[in-house]
This record gives C-alpha cells, sequence and structure tokens, in this order.
C-alpha cells in the first residue's frame, strides 16, 4: 500500500537534475535563488560549509553547472538575495552572513562589509589583561581571576579573547597570552541567523532591509543603503541574565509601514517583535527546539518542525493549531506555495532521505531522496517557476521540477480519514458573556414549561389537521396534478411559455400505470373568456401507452386591457363522466406590457 | 479532382497552404526561429516573450506555411492542445543549453504525443535543436536520446541543430518539413483544406 502511494505520489516531480558529486555541505539558510544578471535567468547561490574549515565557498550554479565560486574567509550562517536600491538593471545583492560581519556581494564580487557593533568589555576583565601587558600579573593569576569573573557574569560576557583563553589547553596558555595580550581586547557578538524585510514596497523586486539575529540576543534591522542600524530589538529582558539567541528569523510586512519578526530561539521560545518595540515578546514556550520554521504570508500562521519529531503550527497570536508527529526527525522545512491551487505547502526533509509534503496537517505528497536533505529551497531555478533545490548530507544536489499538469489532492482521500482530534479541539472556546435578554428568557421557559408544551403540542394537531383537510378536499375534487385512484392513473405537468401577450401552453400527460391503456379522456381548459383566448380550449387525447410522455400545445392570448393575469384550469376529463379525473390550476404569468403596445 | 490536378500536385507546382504550430518551452526561441522566416521589412528587432500566440506567414519551396507561434510560458501551455486538431505539422524548438529543463520538455512532449488529435494521425514533427552557438550547448543526438525521440515510431520526425539568430541549420530543418507536408498533402492522403486555410492568402 505504502509503495504504491508512494508511485502515485512520484507522478508530480520531474527528475531535473542529479549530481552525486556536487560536494557540496549546506543548510537550507545558506541557499538561494535570485535573478543575479537581471536577465531572467536565476541562479542557485550556495554557501558551501566545506569541512567546517577549509574549502569554504559561495558557489553560484547557473542551471545544471557551477557558473562561479568564491572562497569565504569564515563559515557562513546565513545566504540571502536582497535588492539594496534602484538602479537599472535590477541587480540583487548577495549578502552572507559569517562570523560577526555581513559581506555583501553585488555582481558576484565583494562590495561592502558590515561589522556588527562592539560591546561593551567588562572593566575588570580588560583591566586584567592590562595588567597581564605590563607584567604586573602572572598568566596562572590571570586565568584564575577569569574564571572569577566568569562565574560571577557569565561566559557569554566575557570578551573573544578571553573567552579563547578559558577554552585552551593548559600548555598553550602562556604562547597565546603573549600574543594577544598587546592586542586591544573586544567583546563582539556574532551572526546567527539572517533574513530580509521588505523596506516600503511590497513589490517582488521591491529593496529590502536586512533582518539579523545575533548571539547577544539581539535583532538587527540594517538599511540596505547606508547600512546603519534602523532597529534595535532586544529578546529578553534587560534584568535577566540568561541570553535568549535566536536560532531561526522569519520577517514580513513592511518596515516603514507595519512589520513582524518572528524569531525561534535555541531556548525553546518563540517569540514576536513587531514595528516600534525595543523588546520581544514571548508568543510560546516550544516543547522542543526548534529545526526550521515557515510563517505563512496569507494568515501569519507560524508553521514549525521542532527537534521532537513533530511538526507544529501556532496562530499569529502564538496559538496551537495543530501537530503532526513526523516518522523521523526533521533535518529542513521550505514552503512551497501554489498559486495556481491557492495554497502553499510545507516541504519537510526527514532524517533518512523522505521528503513530506504538508498542506495543512495533511499529508499530499512524499518524495524520496538517497541521503537525509540537509539544505532545502523551492523557487524560480533557471527558466524554471517551480523548482524544488536539495542538498543531501553527503553533498549532492537534486531538482525536481513541479510538473506543470500536477495536481495536489487537497481535500485529501484516504490520508485524512486518520488524522486524530489535535490539541487544538482541547482548547477552551472563548464564548461571549450571557446576556440579559438570554437570562430573562431561560427563565420564563422554566417557569412556563408545562403551558408551552401544551401550547406547542394543540398547534402541532391543528396543523396535523388542517394538512388532511386540505389533502382530503384535494382528492375530492381531483385538483391534483397526479391521479391515482380507479382506471386511470395519469400524470399532469404544465408549462407555460412566452412573454405574453401570446403564451404556448404545454401540456405533458404520462401514464404511471404500468401495462393498463387509457383512452377516451380529453384535456379541458377553463379560464376567463374576457382574460384570455384560447386556440384550443378542449383537445382530445388518443390513446396513452405506459409510461410514454405525450406533450399536447395550444396558444392562449391574453386579451384583456389591463395588465393583469388570471388562473387557468386544467382539467383531464373523461367522456361520460362529470367528475374530472385530475385538475390543476395553473397562475398565468403578467403578460409583457411591452408586447402589447 | 481530376487528372490535371493531381499531377500538378505531384510537381508541386501548385502553391499548397499548410498550418502549423510552432510549440516548445519559453525562451527555446520560437518567435526568434520564426523571425528568421520572415521578410526583411518585416523583421522585429528585438524579440519579447510570446503572450497567448501569433500568427506568422512565411513561404518555402512553393508551400505557404502559416505558423501559429505559441507562447511557451507554463501558464500559456495550456493552449497548445487546442491548436493540435487543425494544423498538418509540429515545430518543436528546444534550448539545447537548458540541460535542467530537459526533463520539462520531455513531460510537454510526452504530453503531446499522448494527446488524442497528435497521437492519432501523422503529424510531421520537426525538432530544432536550438541555440547550438552557446558553450553548454547539448548536440542535436544527445537531445534526441534525451527526449526519447526514438520512440515515435508513426510520426515522421526530423531533429537538427539550429540558430535562429544567424539563422544556421534552420534551412536544413525546413526543407525537410516541407517535403513531409508535401507528402501528406498528396492525393489519398490530403489534409482537409477547408476554411480558413483554403481563404488564406499568400503573397
Amino acid at each position: 500500500m505504502t509503495s504504491l502511494r508512494n508511485l502515485e505520489y512520484e507522478q508530480l516531480w520531474l527528475n531535473a537534475h542529479t549530481d552525486t558529486r556536487a560536494a557540496v555541505y549546506t543548510f537550507s539558510s545558506c541557499i538561494t535563488l535570485a535573478d543575479l544578471n537581471a536577465d531572467g535567468d536565476f541562479k542557485l547561490i550556495v554557501a558551501d560549509l566545506g569541512t567546517g574549515s577549509t574549502n569554504v565557498k559561495l558557489k553560484v550554479y547557473k542551471g545544471t553547472s557551477l557558473h562561479s565560486e568564491t572562497a569565504l574567509l569564515d563559515v557562513p550562517t546565513g545566504v540571502v538575495s536582497f535588492y539594496m536600491d534602484f538602479s537599472e538593471p535590477r541587480m540583487p545583492a548577495i549578502a552572507v552572513a559569517s562570523g560577526s560581519n555581513i559581506y555583501i556581494y553585488k555582481n558576484m564580487r565583494p562590495y561592502f562589509k558590515f561589522s556588527l557593533p562592539s560591546m561593551d568589555v567588562n572593566p575588570l576583565e580588560k583591566d586584567l589583561w592590562m595588567q597581564v601587558r605590563e607584567e604586573q600579573i602572572e598568566v596562572g593569576v590571570l586565568m584564575e581571576l577569569l574564571n572569577n569573573l566568569r562565574l560571577e557574569i557569565g561566559f557569554a560576557q566575557l570578551s573573544t579573547q578571553s573567552q579563547h583563553l578559558l577554552a585552551q589547553d593548559p600548555t598553550t596558555v602562556p604562547s597565546f597570552v603573549q600574543q594577544y595580550c598587546k592586542v586591544p581586547i573586544k567583546r563582539q557578538t556574532v551572526v546567527t541567523c539572517v533574513t530580509t524585510l521588505k523596506k516600503a514596497l511590497a513589490d517582488e523586486k521591491a529593496v529590502s532591509c536586512l533582518v539579523v539575529g545575533t548571539e547577544s540576543g539581539e535583532i538587527l534591522v540594517l538599511d540596505p543603503e547606508a547600512f546603519t542600524i534602523l532597529e534595535k530589538i532586544k529578546l529578553c529582558h534587560q534584568e535577566s541574565s540568561t541570553l535568549i539567541v535566536p536560532a531561526v528569523l522569519s520577517a514580513f510586512g513592511l518596515h516603514a509601514v507595519e512589520f513582524r519578526i518572528v524569531a525561534a530561539c535555541r531556548d525553546g521560545s518563540l517569540r514576536l517583535a513587531r514595528r516600534g518595540w525595543t523588546e520581544s515578546k514571548l508568543l510560546v514556550q516550544l516543547p522542543a527546539q526548534p529545526v526550521a520554521m515557515t510563517v505563512s504570508p496569507e494568515n501569519a500562521s507560524i508553521t514549525i518542525a521542532l527537534m521532537n519529531q513533530t511538526l507544529q503550527c501556532f496562530s499569529k497570536k502564538g496559538k496551537l493549531q495543530w501537530v503532526v508527529t513526523l516518522p523521523a526527525a526533521a533535518c529542513a522545512l521550505c514552503p512551497i506555495p501554489l498559486p495556481h491551487q491557492s495554497t502553499t505547502l510545507v516541504a519537510v526533509s526527514l532524517n533518512g532521505g523522505l521528503l513530506q509534503l504538508y498542506n495543512g496537517r495533511q499529508l499530499v505528497d512524499v518524495i524520496k531522496a538517497p541521503q537525509s536533505v540537509s539544505g532545502l529551497v523551492f523557487g524560480k531555478f533557471g527558466q524554471e517557476e517551480n523548482a524544488l533545490i536539495m542538498f543531501t548530507v553527503d553533498g549532492s544536489l537534486l531538482v525536481k521540477i513541479l510538473k506543470r499538469t500536477a495536481h495536489f489532492n487537497l481535500q485529501g482521500g484516504s490520508t485524512s480519514a486518520n488524522v486524530v482530534p489535535g490539541v487544538a479541539q482541547q482548547i477552551k472556546l472563548q464564548i461571549p458573556k450571557k446576556t440579559r435578554l438570554f437570562l430573562d428568557q431561560t427563565m420564563r421557559e422554566r417557569d412556563n414549561c408545562v403551558m408551552m408544551h401544551r401550547t406547542f403540542q394543540r398547534d402541532l394537531f391543528q396543523l396535523r389537521v388542517d394538512v388532511a383537510r386540505a389533502c382530503v378536499q384535494a382528492l375530492q375534487s381531483c385538483n391534483n396534478p397526479i391521479s391515482l385512484e380507479g382506471a386511470e392513473p395519469v400524470k399532469l405537468s404544465a408549462q407555460v411559455l412566452g412573454l405574453g401577450p401570446l403564451f404556448k401552453m404545454v401540456i405533458t400527460l404520462q401514464n404511471i400505470s404500468a401495462s393498463t391503456l387509457i383512452q377516451d379522456i380529453g384535456i379541458l381548459f377553463h379560464f376567463d373568456d374576457k382574460m384570455y383566448s384560447m386556440e384550443k380550449p378542449f383537445i382530445k387525447v388518443p390513446i396513452l401507452l405506459p409510461g410514454v410522455e405525450y406533450p399536447y400545445e395550444t396558444m392562449i392570448r391574453n386579451i384583456s386591457e389591463l395588465a393583469l393575469s388570471d388562473q387557468i384550469r386544467v382539467m383531464v376529463v373523461r367522456e361520460g363522466q362529470t367528475q374530472p379525473v385530475l385538475a390543476a390550476i395553473i397562475n398565468m404569468p403578467v403578460c409583457d406590457l411591452l408586447g402589447m403596445v | 479532382m481530376g487528372l490535371f490536378d493531381k499531377l500538378v500536385t505531384l510537381f508541386g507546382l501548385r502553391k499548397q497552404e499548410v498550418k502549423v504550430l510552432v510549440v516548445g518551452l519559453n525562451n527555446s526561441g520560437k518567435t526568434t526561429v520564426l523571425n528568421h522566416f520572415k521578410s526583411e521589412d518585416d523583421k522585429s528587432t528585438e524579440i519579447v516573450p510570446t503572450v497567448g500566440f501569433n500568427i506568422e506567414k512565411f513561404k518555402n519551396q512553393n508551400v505557404g506555411f502559416t505558423a501559429l507561434d505559441m507562447s511557451g510560458q507554463g501558464r500559456y501551455r495550456d493552449l497548445w492542445e487546442f491548436y493540435y486538431k487543425d494544423c498538418q505539422g509540429i515545430i518543436f524548438v528546444v534550448d539545447s543549453s537548458d540541460r535542467l529543463r530537459l526533463a520539462v520538455v520531455r513531460h510537454e512532449l510526452d504530453l503531446l504525443l499522448q494527446h488524442p488529435d497528435v497521437s492519432s494521425r501523422a503529424l510531421p514533427i520537426l525538432f530544432l535543436a536550438n541555440k547550438m552557438d552557446q558553450r553548454d550547448a547539448l548536440s542535436s543526438v544527445k537531445i534526441a536520446s534525451g527526449l526519447g525521440l526514438d520512440r515515435i515510431l508513426d510520426k515522421p520526425w526530423h531533429i537538427c541543430a539550429s540558430n535562429a539568430i544567424t539563422g544556421e541549420g534552420l534551412e536544413e530543418g525546413v526543407t525537410w518539413f516541407t517535403q513531409q507536408v508535401r507528402q501528406v498533402g498528396q492525393p489519398g492522403n490530403r489534409p482537409n483544406r477547408t476554411g480558413p486555410l483554403a481563404s488564406g492568402k499568400n503573397n
């Protein structure tokens, strides 16, 4: 069953390209697609982490071939493409965040380097380093005092130099101190994640600001041209000592109008920052650490893959919407917008090489990759609009293209049947307060329950009697369009065509008996001769065979001067019988005044 | 049809009118290919992505072609199938430098070949492996194997490498195409020539 379904799934994607020897080791945050040369041919820009210390490169793929590569100085934490200015042709810049710097590339040439502002160094620490430089204290004393300081203010508050020193092997300590005591000590934070935020226009090619999350627990919004800090949002409260470090950032809205930045932090909290805020607000404390996150542009709901093998969705206010348990640990996640089906799927890559596509909580597709996919991006690549780019842990590159005819089954057949009700259903709904009117009504009903029931019962019986009477009357006067009694089971239906004053009436007779023939009957019209004149007031009907519908037509002219309408009685009569077999009343339509003129 | 008419058609003396469909992915060079066949005065200097389709007319070896230059953009590819019915040949333009989308080309070709209006008829198909001048262009042989053209057994087809900007390779392809169309147009297998084609005036 499962294998069969997988076969069915696979047909939605075309295997466009597989390069098992690409040897690119990367994550989703270091992959971006951009129209680098402004020629409509989208390139794949990927920061290759190499071995972690060597072979760190920024690679550009044009279609299936490697277009260019640039060496990077440090391990990158994020790569984004964004438009810096309005200059023509509209070529996007590439921002590579690594260490405490952000390198901006334009036309794949280094353009600008932005360094995060340095932070204040503890005066005691500064003093210690100065004393060791002037050889007033021994190296051992320095180590001991620094260790004390660490216990006092925390490791994260020390300068980079001290941090390195404390992490050194005891044998290398003296040489390290010798080497670094000359340089002025600095405390600098590093970039943990980076994303973009549109500045003033929501256009696809509009200028965007960079949004940077730092190790010091801050979110910075940078101006795209001057690279000044436009906003500085602290993730933690001023007084609390624990640092909250953002791991994944997602920003949407416009910087100049209103924006929201959602940060999934390393301590497992989901935090929100908005325009004008200097501190973030805790949305929800997640049950596990985040792996990857996406925010839906339509309703701002947050879909996040966690380290406890679940995919969870939160509303923009942080309310849990649903939880899906994944069959394996999640490695990466990316949104797949499908404008032709007006939805956005979420692709989750799992440990082991499986890729699952979810529409909300419903699994709609499964893709198999030879290895766990660590980097996943969907978007325009080359000339293709719907390309899914995957980098596996063993460094191979896979490109799949969504078929033009692909249609995901979003209604869900068998897959949605076994979805268990989520935690969302156990959340108490907010019911509005009871009104005064409601209470009065309840009181009245409680007091007069016997009387109300009797009144209801009486009215119900009255209604039934009325119905029965009307029914008997109709049967007695044969005033119903279906005659079931006696030897003539005939069904009559009438249709009035035209706008007037000339109408056409079509009477259809049908013998609804199983085998008996009906003969010697006719159709008689009864009408006001001041109102209407009829072509054939009586129609002689030949033998009616069982089951066959017989249409009869006659023309009716409204001869009244006034634009009034009247009823016409149609009766099916039998020769030598005074009572009609059946009858119907037809309300004639008001005739079109214009037609009379 | 009289004997004279038959002879005239056989020798290709009569001016024949055929309707051909030009399809292919976006940016493969369909409009540029057709632009090459236009007279010097009509040639457009700037080619922009086609929206919907354009109708172009040109003549080759006494055969008048009415070419429907279909847009290759994903959202307009649905239109192609509506014109399969009343065309007498298909020119399929492939961007031979776009290795990434060869799978997409194959998928579109499969859709075309499986369409009832195409699968039931022996329509000649000319494949143009365009942009042969590009550095990373695939050879026409590689494209033929990549698209699985050897599977097409019931239709005459031909592939040739081309460069629509200089016009290289186009003449060869169109000469083959004209011959095929002419054969189809011979007695017993004559295409339907009623409707707009019969009245279509060609200078």
